[in-house]
């Protein structure tokens, strides 16, 4: 895949992660490789690509987690305070859902069941394709995730965020 | 049904002597407030008192007669009941479904009498509620005020509901969530009933406190699972991981984060009614 492809395909997921803002309290999404690549995103630029890219990869491999013994994960609703993440495992990666305060769940379901079909070629390709992400992610800078989206400025941090890696954030 | 409460964030244990009883509204300026709630319960004010950490006791009367709790940062550290204490007769008055709940002034406790957490002791509440087969919600009506035979800090009445369908962890089936309080390990009901095929809750080392169902595997996947969703949380500003519902190809599993550092993990059987809890552990 040569990088205008990549850009491209990240774009058209990207697309199709906006459209989950349509239900109320979903704060943003993005999406990994099983090789913990972020492929694209759709939530504010407080999330560095390379933190959502290693967190990423830890998510899937709760999934791993659970396939060792036996269970293919197919989605999780994680809990954190004020802050929910919602897991749907799609081929060759996974899409991740942030939610933030109180979130109509079936809706929140449909949307990611239709989003997650509707990436899903794309983000296998992506798998198959496109090189593993750095073993060691950097902190901070997002230019060495070329297929990941920058956020449209201006986002801001979602209600009741006060710490981003340890820093607290105004 | 509703709820009606008075408090006053004066009014705790020992200072009873100023407390207005019988004052008319209107005649003395009100001490505290007056409120009234639909859904509340008593496991709801339970709660309350340990999420404010209250250092008090609270009698409670209701259909077993009188029982009193006592409170102390943040845990149930002892209830008695005419024939019981300790624990035993702190869940008896949490299997109790209407009467009234106020703050008294009981000399305290010589010694700390319950181990287990206040969500423990709830969920082995629900499990009698559940083999009860009633509803255990309960509201409050509304008053006009406060009687002479008030004492008058904080009250609350609890009458039961019956509205068909309200939600509450009390209407769900929580089977097998805990021991059965007046059975030994392996008494009760056994492992072919209730919600959940596994019910296995884990110390704050990993290592298993109790287990109904899993395995020595089971225990290492919750154990590695939450501690991925631990610093993935981390990683992304979030609060402290709480649980997680997973559902997958066949089946689902349940992990959440209980008193301190404890894990609790449940399978679900395909048959289970899980709203109540989704709403408990907010998922």
């Amino acid at each position: 895949m040569i990088p205008a492809e990549a850009t491209a395909l990240a774009e058209g997921v990207r697309a199709s992660l906006a459209t989950l803002k349509d239900v109320n309290g979903i704060a943003g999404s993005f999406v990994c490789t099983q090789s913990g690549r972020l492929v694209a995103r759709e939530i504010p630029a407080l999330f560095e690509d390379a933190v959502l890219a290693e967190a990423g990869s830890r998510l899937l491999r709760v999934g791993e987690t659970f396939a060792a013994g036996g269970d293919e994960l197919e989605v999780a609703v994680v809990r954190y305070g004020e802050h929910r993440i919602y897991l749907k495992s799609i081929a060759g990666g996974m899409l991740c859902i942030v939610v933030t305060g109180p979130v109509n769940m079936p809706a929140l379901r449909m949307a990611a069941n239709l989003v997650g079909r509707r990436i899903a070629a794309a983000v296998a390709r992506a798998q198959a394709e496109l090189p593993p992400a750095p073993a060691e992610p950097a902190p901070r800078a997002s230019a060495g995730h070329p297929t990941a989206t920058a956020p449209a400025p201006g986002h801001e941090a979602p209600p009741g965020m006060r710490r981003f890696r340890g820093r607290t954030v105004e | 049904m509703s709820v009606y409460a008075r408090g006053s964030n004066k009014g705790r244990p020992g200072n009873n002597a100023a407390a207005p009883p019988g004052a008319s509204p209107g005649v003395v300026a009100p001490r505290g407030f007056s409120a009234q709630l639909r859904g509340a319960s008593l496991w709801d004010l339970v709660q309350m008192e340990c999420l404010a950490r209250s250092h008090l006791s609270v009698q409670v009367v209701g259909e077993g007669g009188v029982g009193y709790l006592y409170f102390d940062r943040g845990h149930i550290v002892h209830a008695t009941t005419p024939q019981l204490a300790g624990e035993a007769a702190a869940l008896e008055i949490l299997a109790w479904t209407n009467g009234s709940f106020q703050t008294c002034d009981r000399p305290w406790p010589e010694q700390v009498t319950i181990g287990t957490s206040h969500e423990g002791l709830i969920l082995q509440a629900a499990q009698i509620q559940d083999e009860s087969g009633a509803s255990n919600l309960v509201a409050f009506p509304a008053r006009g005020g406060p009687t002479a035979g008030d004492e008058g800090f904080e009250e609350l009445e609890l009458t039961e509901i019956e509205e068909e369908g309200a939600g509450d962890m009390r209407g769900t089936k929580m089977d097998e969530l805990a021991p059965p309080p007046s059975a030994g390990t392996n008494g009760g009901r056994g492992d072919t009933g209730g919600d959940f095929a596994v019910v296995m809750r884990l110390g704050p080392s990993g290592a298993i406190t109790t287990n109904r169902g899993g395995t020595e595997a089971l225990a290492e996947t919750v154990a590695y699972a939450q501690r991925l969703l631990q610093l993935a949380g981390e990683l992304l500003g979030f609060e402290e991981f709480s649980a997680v519902e997973c559902g997958f190809v066949a089946g689902r599993c349940i992990i959440f984060s209980e008193g301190e550092g404890e894990m609790v993990a449940l399978r679900p059987r395909p048959e289970a009614n899980l709203q109540a809890l989704r709403e408990r552990l907010g998922l």
